[in-house]
């Protein structure tokens, strides 16, 4: 026997090689007078520290196991190995990518045995370069929300430097978090409103019941500085805003669920509403509309063009299915530039920021495919090879 | 549907006002009117019935409630959002064994076609086990952004159970809304 008996593998080695020895299908060893040659162990791949253009985080719900579920960093300009690596984002997790930290941030929750126990709630520091936790932060209470995949539930403000969570109970409410400190500063109360978008220097915004948007500035101490309310954005019944929006800058565009696209500039210390929305409009062959429809419904690409994902079956309940077509919108003319067809029903959309843009789609199946921005021409698909749910999806900047 | 709405808000404080988790719900003083179960994405569906056979039939052996419980097309679906627990070793109206109940429901009122009555079916979530992963059943009609928290699907409503962790949903006839709906 081998000297590293403890090593199980080694054991087997002998009758692997007697069944290799034994194989009429080995070729002539003559033809290849160098064996090849060893290889180091362990090996553990490692990522560059600036991630290229071409990369994408998407979030993997795993809905067949929440617990488990994760974010997975792919390359989309690769057609046989786009998945590069996979960060944990544990019961309803989210998460956070930064460049400028180095950096991807999940905000997760735990039990001590796995689905009972003590629960603990946290946000972990992933390294971008190894995929490995350098520390984290932990969230008391129990509360922060658990839901389907959005951004808006865990996001960055003060320049990278907090991150906010939202929190559920179901008493809404955001928690301040100082990351570099590794500290929570303080909990804002959220009544009748949900979910943040980043406003000003330090603050957010959110979205409130009886269809307002709710603007909080903070001081340097995480503290409400400033408030501000602006009272009938949308109206929920009929015309309800995607909770996603694309960001053009500090510019978030809404989608509404029949259509309309509104702007809002959170640029300052309070949120304000871009006047002059205007709609997706229609088109032939829809039965009986067009209607946006999706998860991650709408983005855009640095130049500022909004995207939207189409349902020529629109009507009430239509609006998670997913698109069969992008549409292109420029949003100084207000008008359609282009329609995209998709070889399947697609239900997020992002943008890179490629020299050449290409979209990336998540496919209802789980397949993630790629399309020139520009042309609209499909380019390749990746397969359902990368996450089980792909959700969200998240260019690199 | 306003006028539904606020029964079924009404109903729902009724029954959170007699679980055991009643304090913490007066004291959220919220409706509780909630997306039962949960979370559902068209993703989910291919995903999550991979190609294969389907689960069998199963009925309730009487006629006056008629259909297959495995299947999205019972009519006591009609609101619900998850994991049938049919298929999870649970049944319609009981939650798998090893899981708890949670208190905070999404009520929907289903007309069941062999009696023509409108019922109150709450669909209690089952909570404490990882998810089932069979018989996904997604509706969105009258589905609104997270915004309005009680119409929307997407919150993970095990709260006030000892685990958030999700398995399956319910869908548990309460009441009769209307004996003769239109």
């Amino acid at each position: 026997m081998l000297r590293q008996s403890g090593r199980k593998w080694i054991g087997l080695l002998p009758s692997a090689l007697a069944l290799a020895t034994s194989s009429p299908a080995l070729a002539d060893g003559a033809a290849y007078p160098a064996a090849l040659p060893a290889e180091p162990m362990p090996a553990v791949a490692h990522l560059p520290a600036a991630w290229p253009k071409s990369w994408v985080l998407i979030h993997d719900f795993n809905f067949n196991s929440i617990v488990d579920g994760r974010v997975v960093v792919v390359d989309t300009a690769s057609a046989n190995q786009p998945l590069k690596g996979i960060v944990r984002a544990a019961q309803f997790g989210n998460a956070l990518l930064s460049v400028k930290r180095g950096e991807i941030l999940t905000a997760e929750t735990f039990y001590s045995r796995l689905t009972r126990g003590t629960r603990t709630d946290a946000i972990t520091f992933w390294n971008l370069t190894d995929l490995k936790p350098t520390g984290e932060v932990v969230l008391p209470g129990g509360k922060r929300q658990q839901s389907v995949t959005y951004p808006q539930l865990f996001q960055f403000t003060n320049d990278e430097k907090w991150a906010l969570v939202a929190n559920f109970t179901p008493a809404q409410s955001v928690s301040v978090v100082d990351l570099d400190g590794r500290a929570v500063l303080g909990e804002i109360d959220l009544p009748g409103c949900s979910q943040i978008y980043p406003t000003g220097t330090r603050g957010f915004s959110s979205f409130c019941a009886d269809g307002s948007l709710f603007s909080v500035a903070l001081d340097a101490t995480g503290k409400v500085a400033r408030s501000g309310t602006i009272r009938r954005v949308q109206d929920i019944d009929q015309q309800a805003l995607f909770s996603t929006p694309a960001w053009v800058g500090r510019t978030a565009w809404f989608v509404g669920q029949r259509g309309v696209l509104q702007g809002f500039d959170f640029s300052g210390d309070l949120a304000k509403m871009i006047p002059g929305a205007f709609t997706v409009g229609t088109a032939a062959g829809a039965i009986p509309e067009w209607r946006p429809s999706g998860w991650q419904v709408i983005n855009a690409d640095a130049a500022g063009h909004l995207y939207v994902l189409m349902n020529p079956a629109g009507k009430e309940g239509s609006h998670k299915d997913g698109g069969t077509e992008v549409w292109v919108f420029d949003t100084a003319k207000k008008v359609r530039t282009a329609r995209i067809a998709l070889k399947a029903q697609s239900i997020a959309v992002a943008v890179t920021r490629e020299d050449i843009p290409h979209l990336v789609l998540a496919r209802a199946d789980g397949v993630i495919d790629v399309y020139d921005a520009v042309s609209g021409a499909f380019v390749r698909s990746l397969g359902a090879t990368v996450a089980y749910n792909p959700v969200t999806i998240t260019p690199v900047p | 549907m306003a006028g539904m709405d606020t029964f079924a808000e009404r109903l729902t404080r009724t029954i959170a006002r007699g679980t055991s988790r009643r304090s913490l719900l007066a004291k959220l003083g919220l409706g509780m009117t909630g997306a039962a179960a949960f979370p559902v994405l068209p993703v989910a569906r291919a995903a999550t019935h991979p190609e294969g056979p389907a689960h069998q039939t199963v009925t309730s052996g009487t006629i006056q409630d008629p259909g297959d419980r495995t299947t999205c097309d019972y009519w006591r679906y009609c609101a619900i959002d998850g994991f049938l627990c049919t298929c999870c070793g649970g049944a319609v109206n009981q939650c798998p064994p090893g899981t708890e109940m949670s208190p905070i429901t999404w009520i929907g009122t289903c007309t069941n076609p062999a009696d023509n009555r409108a019922y109150i079916i709450s669909y209690n979530d089952c909570c404490g086990t990882s998810s089932c992963g069979q018989c996904l059943c997604n509706r969105n009609e009258g589905d609104r952004p997270q915004v309005r928290t009680q119409s929307n699907n997407d919150y993970n409503w095990c709260l006030g159970t000892g685990s958030s962790v999700y398995n399956c949903s319910t869908a548990v006839i309460v009441g009769v809304a209307l004996d003769h709906p239109r």
